[in-house]
């Protein structure tokens, strides 16, 4: 954790020399919204801009006032809420998003900090796998959850031999979420643990504090905002998992049927049951969205400073 | 008694530092990229030396020789850095009882103590980012004093200010350091603070020290060009030792011989190249009709002339034999600006520049200097 460990520390990145083949004339001009506004109009561009803008927000916000108005035009919802598939599919996400995030914040910080804070070899290529689960299709990413933690997989007989078995299990459902949501943690507490001024970190040292004093008392505490943000991020992609999940772990009610998995399967047999879910969904996101923007103001603004 | 000796390389720097100082406050003198903030990193304990030896006031911090580094937890070091990194999450109090049991009485009444002596009180339940900048340095500084360091190190403690509040504040925490007594050594690119601030100064140029001295021998001495130039010494001539006598040496420098009176021992040998140091406030001027033509008076006009807040610099043209003969101005000539609006100097063609043999410093020339300073 602290500056003296045998890696080598981190040091405030220099700028890099811009690529001597960018022409000159790349540079990004920096124009105030008033001028755009007032340039675009004057272009006759304001139509197709404004045009393609509503339509961009149809699209976006069609499907969830869809959901929403059907909801509440024809159903009564908190009754639809009691069913015992419903509460089991709420319950069982509720259950596994905690249990992945807790592994998420208990895996994901170290490697958060490790990034942030040193140089060592392989940094780089660690640094671009943690991206990996973001840009694999989660149809992938099950099949080789599969392949390495499945009964036939891998690892699979030395789980076996410890009397554990991970498919078609509620553990599955934990190991899948995690592998597909850390990521947007662990990417969102390294920028976090960057932007700590180190001098605060020495500062602490020097007041007698020790290495792991400080990273509870100072770093958590000052990069708190960009790691609750990452956490919420990744809860609710762990929260909307599907893909991986139903490889992996099957679509088990009450075992493995998590609330995504669940509106899948009510589609055919419940359409009730099933929208009243995604309108549930609807409002966590909601409300994850207006806990973001407390935190950390608009989405993802700092998360990457 | 400071006593540092250490080495550290990093890629495309070496940090060879050794300096030994008993004034209680000492400061380290250098450009930006010198070193100075690795220094005190080192000295910290937040920055292990490849190999050092570190001792304030008989109390050996580090001495890889013995295998002994003491970790910056148990240095006792009151460490200020630069911005003064305040904890932003915790408060006055918060910051200052930081590693601190703060439950116990003596310790509460020593911060309550603090707060008095840095004039804090009454800001104790405020956040770093509701004090003004003069108001952050002395909450970092009781900081650092709440755990009765042994030695304070101060990392640019004015360079966050703006100038106004710098200017105070310059005072102010010279008058504090003065009453603290206690051994401390000052970060500074700025020769005024280091002079404000410290008794001792220590030159670091590209990694080394270049001179360490009581702050007026190395003003009125310095032990080489590129220390002149760091603490601001603005005629720097080229020439040559002519000749030494009882009463001092002549120097040749362009086309004019001068005359100067080095400590004894100290003049180079005749016929050794030097830079003649000439401090641009120890030259005078008088109008020209009245002064006598004797050893050391030139008589030249003014070619330009810029104020400088409470001084003005005046550049001068010799009329004949001139000191600097391919160059637009022989010499910097910084006065007053009550004696500039006396004098005039604009109004009368010519002026006479009257230079005393004691100003004359004589240095090595520039291509003489360390390695260092030629790498820099």
């Amino acid at each position: 954790m602290a500056d003296r460990g045998h890696l080598v520390p981190s040091r405030p990145a220099r700028p890099r020399p811009a690529p001597a083949l960018a022409p000159p004339t790349s540079a990004p001009r920096n124009r105030s919204l008033v001028t755009i506004v007032r340039a675009v109009g004057r272009s006759g561009a304001l139509v197709p801009l404004l045009l393609s803008a509503g339509l961009f927000a149809v699209l976006v916000l069609a499907p969830v006032v869809a959901i929403v108005a059907r909801v509440l035009l024809t159903g009564d919802l908190l009754a639809v809420l009691g069913r015992p598939v419903v509460i089991a599919a709420l319950r069982l996400s509720l259950l596994t998003t905690t249990l992945s995030l807790g592994l998420t914040l208990l895996l994901g910080t170290p490697v958060a900090y490790l990034l942030a804070r040193y140089r060592f070899p392989g940094r780089t290529l660690l640094d671009s796998l943690i991206d990996l689960p973001i840009v694999l299709p989660p149809a992938v990413a099950g099949l080789g959850l599969l392949m390495a933690f499945g009964r036939r997989g891998l690892f699979g007989p030395a789980l076996e031999a410890l009397g554990l078995t991970l498919s078609f299990t509620t553990a599955a459902v934990v190991v899948a979420q995690t592998f597909v949501a850390a990521p947007f943690y662990v990417r969102a507490a390294r920028a976090a643990f960057l932007a700590v001024d180190q001098e605060l970190e020495r500062v602490a040292h020097t007041l007698g504090v020790s290495a792991w004093a400080t990273f509870w008392r100072v770093t958590v505490p000052v990069a708190l905002p960009g790691l609750v943000s990452g956490a919420l991020m990744s809860w609710a992609r762990a929260l909307g998992e599907f893909g991986a999940t139903i490889m992996v772990a099957g679509s088990f009610p009450g075992r493995t049927q998590t609330m995504p998995l669940a509106i899948y399967a009510a589609l055919e047999s419940d359409l009730e049951a099933a929208l009243a879910l995604a309108a549930l969904l609807v409002l966590v996101s909601l409300g994850l969205l207006g806990g973001l923007r407390r935190v950390t103001g608009p989405l993802g603004e700092r998360a990457d400073a | 008694m400071l006593e540092v000796q250490v080495t550290r390389h990093f890629p495309g720097f070496r940090l060879a530092v050794a300096f030994t100082t008993t004034a209680r406050r000492t400061a380290l003198l250098g450009p930006s990229g010198a070193g100075k903030s690795l220094t005190l990193r080192v000295i910290a304990g937040l920055l292990r030396p490849d190999q050092g030896r570190i001792v304030v006031e008989g109390q050996v911090l580090c001495d890889t020789a013995q295998g002994l580094d003491l970790p910056p937890q148990a240095r006792r070091v009151g460490y200020v850095p630069q911005h003064y990194a305040l904890f932003p999450h915790l408060d006055v109090l918060g910051n200052i009882g930081f590693g601190l049991p703060v439950r116990s009485p003596a310790v509460r009444r020593q911060i309550a103590d603090l707060l008095d002596l840095l004039g804090l009180a009454g800001l104790e339940r405020r956040f770093p980012r509701q004090l003004s900048g003069g108001q952050q340095q002395r909450v970092a500084l009781a900081r650092a004093l709440a755990r009765r360091p042994r030695l304070l190190l101060l990392d640019e403690p004015l360079s966050a200010l703006d100038a106004p509040t710098r200017r105070e504040l310059r005072e102010a925490l010279g008058d504090l350091l003065r009453r603290l007594d206690l051994p401390t050594l000052i970060v500074t690119h700025d020769l005024a603070d280091a002079l404000a601030l410290a008794d001792h100064l220590v030159v670091l140029d590209a990694g080394q020290v270049l001179q360490s001295g009581p702050a007026p021998d190395v003003l009125a001495h310095p032990a080489h060009v590129r220390v002149a130039q760091i603490v601001g010494i603005r005629n720097l001539l080229p020439g040559w030792v002519e000749a030494h006598d009882e009463t001092g040496t002549t120097v040749r420098v362009g086309q004019r011989r001068l005359r100067a009176r080095p400590p004894t021992g100290q003049a180079p040998p005749v016929g050794s190249p030097v830079s003649v140091c000439l401090r641009s406030d120890r030259i005078r001027l008088q109008p020209a009709e009245t002064t006598a033509e004797e050893a050391n008076t030139a008589f030249g006009r003014v070619v330009d002339e810029r104020w400088e807040g409470t001084t003005v610099a005046l550049r001068l043209r010799l009329a004949d034999a001139r000191l600097r003969p391919e160059a637009a101005y022989d010499l910097e000539v910084e006065i007053l600006g009550a004696t500039y609006e006396a004098l005039r100097p604009r109004d009368r063609a010519l002026w006479a520049v009257q230079i005393p043999a004691t100003a004359l410093h004589l240095l090595p020339a520039a291509d003489a200097t360390p390695a260092a300073v030629k790498n820099a």
